[in-house]
Formats: structure tokens, C-alpha cells, sequence
């Protein structure tokens, strides 16, 4: 798109787009931390919405636990899960954020 | 103070030209408690922005929405008029071949108008210019053909264009259209389509009115306003000489001293201090004396005018069509435009049961619509009427004939070269000051032109605008909005989330941060140990031919990994960039389609 100019020459919008690399790394650690506080506390309210049927909640989800340490497939589990997942994905948006910025700074001139 | 040879050491200011730019610059001055003296050529006030009285009928030749986005503007007007200034709700459709079009054409409203198989030949021959545009765009013809189509533009926009401009589409340069077509035109047009829910009532009186499309007009006409105006500068000591021109403009140096009027068959000499002109420039510089150079007058003999005619007819109907003027865009008939001055007030009309036409021909001075006699045009304008259907000829009860030369000063690329010279003479004058739109051969609205005449009053006053430049600016911060700072905050927003993602560069953040999150999480599971390590993570090879959960596999899942969110993260980009493009595609034809619009309207 051809570059656009106000009167005093002033850029109307920056050609590439560049990443807020702490707006990114929130969004992401939100979103992550948030997806496994919600698929945590689905299951646990999925299992008591079942009662007296002896099977143990969320076996799969539960696997997280090599990671995240001290989770469980339990509220007090999820908590935990949300803030495993909000760290990770703020470290995966930063990291992501940053290496765009520097592409694009090696690319397009910073 | 000055000393002048023409005896005039107080500050006075000499206003040539009592229209909305001239009597505004009075106005201003009124204010400011400074005294002016107002030339008028004519003995009717308001310039191209007049109402002509015949039989306690009022028209308003051409047509003058009081519209601005500037409140020093629309605060004048309401201080002037108050409960005499009407809110019009503005209606003006094109008519072709005796059915009405909006403008932007609305899908429905354009398939019943032209018929099933003329719409298709539009959409194709629009699909076709899409595809293959013309290049290069040199001409107004090829940059509306390549925006609307040959069909479109030879059913709606051809006929019309040429009526006006009185020569052929392919001789009228492109950038004369493109250059309306801004990026403040797509930002503003950006902006609106993500705040839609400033429409909602609460928020209207900050919406950019020309998506609203309404305005205010004077009860009886811009006269009116005009007529007002002049009045409040009389009260405040301003001279008004009407029925005087200006003969000569007298200077030496840098500065102009006087200028000599006609009064009574002898010429008068009225010296000044400030002058503020609004006279046609190219009379203006005619008539600097001493006589200016050969290169000078030749560069004034440069510019040129589109004039026109009305011939206002009273029709004995009560309703004829509820729009305030439409665009006659058949070739069959020589009118351009028909006003219905009922629907810009209906006090302009004296009798409810009829209704005041005036059907406007554009023509040059002097050529032969122009020469031909009144009540010739009467007939043909008459016989028009009809033709198009409006009305039969025993509705027609009366009418007359209004010439307006000079409407529309005409750019071409002598006029261009032209105005350049012009303007660095008269650079030299601290004391001389062009404004309006035959002041500055320039197409100003009515507010613009007034603008200017605020901008040289503050000169007069001591500021240093550059006048040449105001009008430029002015549209610019038009664009915006009258707050400022709210819509640079909004550029900021806007422009910054719209710009292209780079789609290598994203693709390789989120394979790197992909490969590297397969990577750790197997290194950390081996690193964790265990009897069976990873056997959950272990069905990725499934996916991963060759994965496993060991030192070499969390390499291999590295690869995998990057290779996955790379294909991913380009996707991701492409997408994105389409959809913006996207928006900034649909934006951008809401900003031509509104430019087009208003080059209509202008």
C-alpha cells in the first residue's frame, strides 16, 4: 500500500506493523491462563454434575501436571493452571513479539 | 499608521467584493473595532451566494448550503440569523432517464432504475476496469472509469460532468479528482466504520456531518445571511458602496495604496491601509496600476471561468419532487442541475399551492447559450421541463432569467502555471490580501472562502497567515474533526493496528516459539525421568514422523515444531493482512464515492 502523508508530512500510518511485545505477552499469558482455568473448572463441574459415577476427573487434562507442578483437575488446581498457562504465555507472546520486532527491524530498517 | 501619498494615516481597511468573503472580513473587522469600507460592483449583496427577489419569489442561484465543520463558522451564522437559520435535511438525487438515483448508488435503487440487463453490463464493465485499469491515469475519465466502470460512467457521470465543465472528460486532468481523494478522506472514512456507535443520538453532533447530510439555510436564501451581515458591520461604522467598481488598484512597492472607484461616470480615489480582495483574480491583476509586466497580465488572461444561467420558473403545482436540487445527468437536455427552491425554505416560495424551479445551464460568458435572449432560454427551459416529465407546459405560470458569470473557476494546467506567477507577485504586498473563491481562483466552499477572510483579518491584525495554504489546511483539520486532539489520538489508534504484519517475519516468531515449546517440554520430561518417560508427549510422532521423546527427537520436534507454527504464523499474517486490506479497501471507496459526490456537488 502506497505510503500516505498528512499536508505537514507527517506518516498516516507506519508501512509494517510493528508488535507491542508487553501488550502481546498479557494478551497471550491471559489467554492461555485463562483456557486452562476454563477447561480445568469445565471438567470439575462436568464431574459433579455426574455424581457417585467412581471414574477420576479429567485424566488427560490432568497430564498437565508433569508441567505445571502442583495442578490438578480441581479449582484450587486451577488457579495454579491459570497462572502456569499466564507465564507461559507471556513468555511465549514476548519472545514472540521480540523476535518479530527484530525481523522486521532487519528487513524494513528500525 | 502609515504615511501615505493618498493622505490616509490611519489604519483603514478597503474590502473589495461584498460577498460571504468580503462582508465576513467586515464582519471581523466590526468585531475587532476596526472600520472598513466595503466596494461592491453590484447593487445586490452576497456575491455568488445571493438571493434574487421577482414577485415575492426568492431564489438562490446555484444552490448554497451553509455547512461547515468549522464552529467559528457556524457560529457566525447562528450569531447573525438565529431562529432565521432553518436545519434543511438534504436530499439531492441524480435523475436519468426520468427515474431518480441516489448518490452512492444503493444496490435496489439502481437494478429497478436501470433494469436487470443494464445492471449486469455495469457490474461487468466494473469488474473489467477492475481488472485491467487503465494505465497510466492521466485524465478524469480513465480515474473514474477505473474506480466505477465505462458503463457507470457513461450512464451517470459523462454526460453530466461535461454539461458542466463544457469540455470533453479526456481533457480534464486527473489529479484535479485524485487530489480530493486524501488519506484524510480514508481516515475519516476508517474511523467512521469502526465508531459506528458515535451515530447513535447521543454522539451526532460529533459525527463528521457529511455522513449525516444535513445543513442550515437561511430562511429567505444566503441573501439573507448575506444582507445580515453587512448590516451588523454598518451598525459597527463599515462603509457598504454598492453598485461601485473597482477600476483600479493603485500601488508602488511593496504595498498597495489606494484603489480607484467608479462614482457617477468620475473616478474615486479610496485609500487604505489593508486591502482585502475578493475580486476575480485575474481582474485584479488587470487592474494593479501602475500597468504590471506582459508576463503578469498573460498569466491572468490564464484564468478562466465556468459561468452559468438559471431560468427560474413558477409552476403551478404544489409538489414537483422532494429533493432540494437534482443532478439532470441526461444528455438530451442542455439543463445540469434543477433546483426546487421550496425545499430549501419553504418561505422562499409565497403561494403553497406552487412551486419555483430554476433549471441551471452552465455555459462560458459570451458563448452562444449566454447570448441567446430570455425568453428564448424561457422556451427551452420550459420545453426541458416537459421533456423530462416534471410537468405539463399549462403548469408553467411565469419565470426569468438569472446570469452568474464567474461560478466555478476552471483548473487547467495554464491556470495552474498561472496562478504560481500571480502568487509570487502579490507575495510581495504585507498589505494585500486575496481571499474567496474568485478572490483566490480556487474552489472554495462558501465557509471556506469565509475562512480566508478570517485568516486576513488576523494578518490585518498582525498574524501571518499564508492565505494560499489556509484552505488546504483547513480541510485537512475539516477531515479530522473540529477536535483536534481527539482525532490525533484516533490517527494514532487507527493508523498503527492497520499497517501490514509482516508475514516472514511473524511466520518466524511462532515457529521459533512453537519449535522451542516442543524442545522444552520434551528436554524437560527426560530431564524428570521416570520408568516410561513422555509417553503422552510420545504420540506427537505420530504427527512427527520420527519423534520420540529423547535428546535427538526433542531436535527433531524443534523442527517440527518451528515448521508448524512458521505455516501457521503465515497463515495467521496473510489473513490478517487480507482483512485489513480489506477494510481499508471498503474505506477507501467510501472515501472516493463521497469525493465524487462532492466534486458533484461543487
Amino acid at each position: 500500500m502506497a505510503q500516505v502523508r498528512f499536508p505537514n508530512g507527517r506518516k498516516l500510518w507506519d508501512p509494517v506493523l510493528k508488535l507491542n511485545v508487553k501488550f502481546l505477552a498479557f494478551a497471550l499469558g491471559s489467554v492461555l491462563g485463562l483456557a486452562v482455568f476454563v477447561a480445568t473448572n469445565w471438567l470439575v463441574v462436568k464431574g459433579y454434575a455426574a455424581p457417585g459415577k467412581a471414574r477420576m476427573i479429567g485424566p488427560h487434562l490432568h497430564l498437565l501436571s508433569q508441567y505445571f507442578i502442583g495442578y490438578k483437575v480441581t479449582f484450587f488446581g486451577s488457579l495454579f493452571g491459570f497462572g502456569y498457562g499466564f507465564v507461559l504465555g507471556v513468555f511465549s507472546g514476548g519472545v514472540l513479539g521480540w523476535i518479530y520486532n527484530k525481523i522486521v527491524d532487519l528487513r524494513h530498517g528500525g | 499608521m502609515t504615511n501615505s501619498r493618498y493622505g490616509q494615516n490611519d489604519q483603514n481597511v478597503v474590502i473589495i467584493g461584498g460577498g460571504p468573503a468580503g462582508l465576513t472580513a467586515a464582519y471581523q473587522l466590526a468585531k475587532n473595532g476596526l472600520k472598513s469600507v466595503v466596494v461592491e460592483k453590484d447593487g445586490v449583496l452576497g456575491g455568488l451566494s445571493r438571493t434574487v427577489i421577482y414577485k415575492d419569489y426568492y431564489f438562490d442561484i446555484g444552490g448554497h448550503r451553509f455547512f461547515s465543520k468549522v464552529r467559528e463558522v457556524e457560529t457566525l451564522w447562528k450569531d447573525v440569523l438565529a431562529d432565521d437559520l432553518l436545519r434543511r435535511k438534504r436530499l439531492s438525487r441524480i435523475y436519468y432517464n426520468k427515474k431518480f438515483f441516489y448518490y452512492p448508488l444503493r444496490s435496489f435503487n439502481a437494478l429497478f432504475g436501470l433494469g436487470v440487463g443494464k445492471t449486469i453490463l455495469v457490474i461487468a464493465s466494473y469488474i473489467r476496469a477492475r481488472l485491467k485499469p487503465i494505465k497510466p491515469e492521466e485524465t478524469f475519465e480513465q480515474w473514474v472509469i477505473n474506480r466505477f466502470g465505462r458503463r457507470l460512467f457513461e450512464t451517470f457521470f459523462k454526460a453530466y460532468t461535461e454539461k458542466v465543465w463544457g469540455i470533453p472528460c479526456h481533457d480534464i486532468r486527473a489529479e484535479w479528482a485524485a487530489q480530493r481523494i486524501k488519506g484524510l478522506s480514508l481516515l475519516i472514512a476508517l474511523k467512521n466504520a469502526f465508531l459506528k456507535s458515535e451515530n447513535n443520538a447521543a454522539n451526532r453532533k460529533n459525527v463528521v456531518r457529511t455522513l449525516i447530510d444535513e445543513f442550515y439555510y437561511p430562511k429567505f436564501g444566503p441573501g439573507m445571511m448575506w444582507n445580515a451581515v453587512a448590516d451588523f458591520a454598518k451598525d459597527r461604522g463599515a462603509d457598504i458602496l454598492g453598485n461601485s467598481e473597482v477600476e483600479g488598484i493603485l500601488w508602488s512597492g511593496d504595498r498597495v495604496e489606494a484603489i480607484e472607484v467608479k462614482d457617477n461616470g468620475s473616478l474615486k480615489i479610496i485609500p487604505g491601509t489593508d486591502f482585502i480582495c475578493s475580486m476575480p483574480l485575474r481582474e485584479t491583476i488587470q487592474r494593479f496600476k501602475p500597468t504590471l509586466p506582459r508576463e503578469l497580465l498573460q498569466a491572468a488572461g490564464n484564468l478562466r471561468y465556468r459561468d452559468f444561467l438559471t431560468v427560474v420558473l413558477i409552476i403551478k403545482k404544489s409538489d414537483i419532487f422532494p429533493d432540494q436540487w437534482i443532478y439532470v445527468h441526461d444528455p438530451d437536455v442542455r439543463a445540469g442541475r434543477i433546483q426546487n427552491f421550496k425545499n430549501w425554505s419553504p418561505s422562499m416560495v409565497p403561494d403553497p399551492e406552487a412551486t419555483c424551479l430554476g433549471l441551471e445551464y452552465f455555459c462560458f460568458e459570451g458563448d452562444a447559450l449566454w447570448n441567446t435572449p430570455d425568453a428564448d432560454l424561457m422556451e427551452l427551459a420550459k420545453k426541458e421541463l416537459v421533456q423530462l416529465g416534471f410537468v405539463t407546459s399549462e403548469d408553467i405560470a411565469d419565470g426569468i432569467v438569472v446570469r452568474m458569470p464567474k461560478a466555478y473557476p476552471v483548473y487547467d494546467s495554464a491556470s495552474l502555471g498561472a496562478l504560481k506567477t500571480i502568487q509570487l507577485f502579490l507575495g510581495r504586498f504585507k498589505n494585500f490580501h486575496v481571499v474567496g473563491r474568485n478572490g483566490q481562483h480556487k474552489y472554495n466552499n462558501q465557509d471556506h472562502s469565509m475562512i480566508t477572510a478570517m485568516k486576513a483579518v488576523d494578518n490585518v491584525l498582525g498574524a501571518h497567515h499564508n492565505l494560499w495554504t489556509v484552505n488546504e489546511e483547513q480541510e485537512y483539520q475539516e477531515e479530522i474533526s473540529p477536535d483536534m486532539s481527539r482525532d490525533t489520538a484516533w490517527a494514532q489508534i487507527l493508523t498503527g493496528p492497520l499497517a501490514k504484519m509482516d508475514k516472514l517475519a511473524f511466520a518466524a516468531a511462532t515457529g521459533t516459539v512453537a519449535g522451542m515449546i516442543i524442545f522444552l517440554a520434551t528436554i524437560f520430561l527426560l530431564i524428570k525421568g521416570g520408568a516410561v518417560v513422555g509417553p503422552t508427549l510420545a504420540l506427537l510422532g505420530q504427527y512427527f514422523v520420527g519423534y520420540t521423546v529423547t535428546v535427538k527427537g526433542a531436535f527433531i520436534g524443534l523442527a517440527y515444531g518451528f515448521i508448524l507454527g512458521f505455516i501457521f504464523g503465515w497463515l495467521f499474517a496473510f489473513l490478517r493482512n487480507m482483512m485489513v486490506s480489506y477494510v481499508i479497501f471498503r474505506a477507501k471507496k467510501t472515501a472516493e464515492r463521497e469525493k465524487l459526490k462532492d466534486f458533484l456537488d461543487r
